[in-house]
């Protein structure tokens, strides 16, 4: 008998995510050994070990955006931020959590941490600039 | 032919994170621990790939073992957040120091703090089990500021197990300390926050174990929004790993309840032990501190190994078996 309080919440946000970002993974790898491509790079290169198709050369929007074309790369990206964001979204239900408790010494030690997130999630990438590189993916695959 | 290779490679790679997940769960060090000396040292790929990938996977065993603690109600959520604070400070600061090592060529140095890492991880978990719940200490200051009592229901012994944290300032140095070694060598250190809860803090095994578990999750985030600026994250190497090291943790969730035999658990800390002493061997190496072939550094790791593991076995194994002599008791425990 699942009762609806907070901590019930919070379990099924932490086991969603988890189930939701793995669908999205298996599904891009499926569509990976369908297609034998992603983004317009040959399966050699993605899969390679000391592949150069990383992080810092596929834009989040951009492989969003090739999301409609069932692009690999694509889903195995959404899943991965949906991962990540899975724990975000839970400190951010902490914070709700403490603050219906009333407890304010506990709302403010949680928004350190959900701010803690956000600083290495947005903040520190823009100050230092770190921004990926689209120009060096169409060098490494050229589009067909 | 093309096709086949890639299905091969990503075998390959499944099966190395199945082991690891399966070997994180059953000696309670997490996937990346182990995933990351696996990857490196035998699929050659880059540490920082690696540490990438384990940070990611780490987040998937997290979250999914802590969606079912929270519902036990084992974990505390409270001492949990507060450590948290920490925790995620040192996992930005570890990363950032990750950044600089990498992008200065010194990678040597990740392949040697994770050697000594996994090395000095193996006393503590062979002792494990020994203080269950610890003696209770008088409460301080922290531990009413920031509402450090608890309780939960102990299956095993049928009882509703009151406890409070103390020293709060101490447990959070540790955990900035647990953050940075998550940030820098991209595991969940689990090993040390259980140290900071249950040394530190003087809380029950228990409610280290579940804790540490939810923060976890949170740091790996942490860390892992950075490495993913950084262009650590290869993003299909990722996706295999965190697959597999959850199939295996799942997996080894469920056989660690079946096995009754714990004299297994010697064979897979000799396992780490070898781990360890190859990624310190391996990171001397790089940076020609040492100049030994490769053979003999496997054979080496191996003597290492057999040497340290007959040593924690009598210690730990065989003289905490029998509680009638006076003295040897005291390390020991239930092994």
């Amino acid at each position: 008998m699942p009762r609806w309080d907070m901590d019930y919440i919070i379990g099924l946000t932490l086991r969603y995510g988890v189930i939701i970002s793995i669908a999205l993974i298996l599904i891009g790898i499926v569509l990976f050994h369908v297609k034998g491509e992603a983004l317009g790079c040959s399966e050699n290169l993605v899969m390679s070990p000391t592949s150069p198709i990383n992080t810092t050369v596929i834009p989040p929007g951009y492989a969003l955006s090739r999301l409609p074309y069932l692009d690999p790369l694509s889903f195995v990206i959404l899943g991965l931020m949906v991962l990540i964001a899975t724990p975000v979204l839970r400190v951010a239900l902490g914070v709700a959590s403490f603050a219906m408790e009333r407890d304010w010494l506990y709302v403010l030690i949680t928004t350190v941490v959900f701010i803690n997130l956000m600083l290495a999630i947005f903040i520190l990438p823009s100050i230092m600039h770190l921004h990926a590189n689209y120009q060096l993916l169409r060098i490494l695959c050229p589009q067909r | 032919m093309v096709l086949l290779k890639t299905i091969f490679c990503c075998i390959e790679l499944l099966v190395f994170s199945i082991i690891a997940g399966l070997l994180g769960s059953l000696t309670g060090l997490g996937g990346g621990t182990v995933l990351v000396p696996l990857l490196t040292l035998f699929l050659g790929i880059p540490i920082a790939y690696a540490a990438g990938a384990s940070l990611i996977s780490t987040i998937a065993t997290s979250s999914g073992a802590a969606s079912a603690y929270i519902r036990d109600k084992i974990t505390n959520v409270r001492i949990g957040m507060g450590l948290e604070i920490a925790t995620t400070t040192g996992s930005i600061v570890g990363s950032l120091t990750a950044a600089f090592i990498y992008s200065h060529g010194l990678a040597w140095i990740v392949y040697v703090v994770f050697g000594i890492v996994i090395l000095t991880s193996i006393i503590p978990t062979a002792q494990r089990g020994k203080y269950e719940i610890p003696d209770p200490r008088p409460p301080d200051w922290t531990t009413k500021v920031f509402k450090l009592y608890g309780s939960y229901y102990d299956e095993a012994i049928k009882t509703e197990v009151k406890y409070w944290g103390v020293r709060w300032w101490l447990g959070e140095l540790i955990m900035f300390f647990a953050g940075f070694i998550s940030g820098l060598l991209g595991i969940g250190s689990g090993a040390l926050k259980v140290l900071g809860m249950d040394w530190a803090m003087n809380l029950p095994m228990k409610v280290s174990t579940t804790t540490s578990n939810f923060m976890i999750g949170v740091t790996a985030a942490t860390g892992s929004a950075l490495y993913w600026y950084f262009g650590y994250i290869q993003p299909m190497m990722a996706a295999v790993t965190a697959i597999g090291v959850l199939i295996g943790a799942m997996s080894g969730t469920k056989i660690l309840v079946r096995i009754t035999n714990k004299q297994v658990r010697w064979v897979f800390l000799a396992i780490l032990a070898f781990l360890g002493m190859e990624m310190l061997l391996k990171g001397l190496y790089m940076d020609h501190i040492i100049t030994i072939p490769v053979a003999t550094q496997y054979a080496l790791s191996l003597i290492f190994t057999a040497i340290v593991m007959s040593l924690l076995y009598y210690r730990y194994g065989v003289l905490a078996r029998k509680p009638n002599r006076e003295g040897v008791v005291m390390g020991g425990g239930n092994a």
